[in-house]
């Protein structure tokens, strides 16, 4: 069956460890045409949206959940917030958990707001917060 | 590491505005960082598929560059504490060497102590691109009021 607004409150298990490292952190500044000084050198910090990279592994396992029949392609991100408690670092090694807070249905598509929370061990280093569209008929 | 910017700050602050160019090019780089490689990012065919003018910028790309207004002004991207958009509009990135412009800026709306809230905007074409954008950032010292410094 397809996604329903009683679908809020569906959790997910927590995605496979990912080892936050400088090279990627690096990477994703200059994807960023970002040059700030802390994103490298010898203790560098990752930039505060590099929290997506490791949040979208857990949006993934949402969109290609077989209960929801979704099409991923029809996916529109809404909204994103993120809250941090502290920045990742080189080392980190974080599992991000996702939940389904709440499903609106609309006409032809639906609005679905989920939850990820990313953390080391039982450290919580930031929540994501995101709104997806999601068009039940493919566009004309 | 640079210092962080303090004295003077008020709701109405204005931080130094930005414009950047998103090309193809830039597109392919984000989809490669940050591993999001949804084709209507360079497929002009599988954007046409879901009824989208054309390539568009990844949101996150969207969002991550328009942070960087408040993170060049405070120095240390550590004290970013929240971030939030919504997502109004595609940008739409053409197949050029120009690509698209589009333009940030940012001011404080709110000062809490040490908390300032900077709002951001970002336009393309006119535009709005991304809508009710805000950052927190703890400054980590309490900012002085102009009303307690007589």
């Amino acid at each position: 069956m397809a996604i329903t607004e009683a679908h809020a409150g569906r959790r997910y298990p927590p995605t496979d460890p990912y080892h936050v490292s400088a090279a990627k952190i690096a990477e994703f500044a200059t994807a960023l045409g970002d040059d700030n000084p802390r994103y490298r050198g010898d203790s560098p910090i990752a930039p505060p949206t590099f929290a997506a990279v490791i949040s979208s592994r857990a949006w993934q396992q949402l969109f290609t959940d077989p209960e929801l029949e979704l099409s991923v392609e029809r996916i529109v991100h809404g909204d994103q917030r993120f809250t941090f408690v502290r920045p990742l670092r080189p080392g980190d090694i974080v599992i991000a958990t996702a939940r389904i807070d709440r499903v609106r249905l609309r006409a032809g598509s639906e609005l679905i707001s989920a939850t990820v929370d990313i953390s080391a061990d039982t450290e919580l280093i930031c929540t994501a917060q995101a709104t997806f569209s999601h068009a039940r008929e493919a566009a004309a | 590491m640079k210092a962080t910017v303090v004295e003077g700050v008020e709701v109405g602050t204005t931080l130094p505005p930005m414009t950047m160019r998103f090309t193809r090019e830039h597109l392919v780089r984000y989809a490669g960082a940050s591993t999001d490689f949804n084709p209507i990012h360079y497929s002009e065919y599988f954007a046409g598929r879901v009824g989208l003018p054309g390539v568009i910028a990844h949101g996150m790309l969207t969002m991550g560059t328009a942070l960087r207004i408040v993170t060049n002004w405070v120095g240390d991207p550590g004290r970013v504490i929240s971030y939030g958009v919504r997502f109004t509009r595609p940008v739409v990135v053409p197949d050029d060497a120009d690509g698209v412009e589009v333009e940030f800026r940012g001011s404080v709306s709110a000062v809490d102590g040490s908390l300032v809230t900077v709002s951001i905007e970002a336009i393309s074409d006119g535009q709005k691109v991304l809508g009710a954008a805000r950052a927190e950032v703890d400054l980590g010292v309490r900012v002085p009021h102009r009303d307690h410094e007589a």
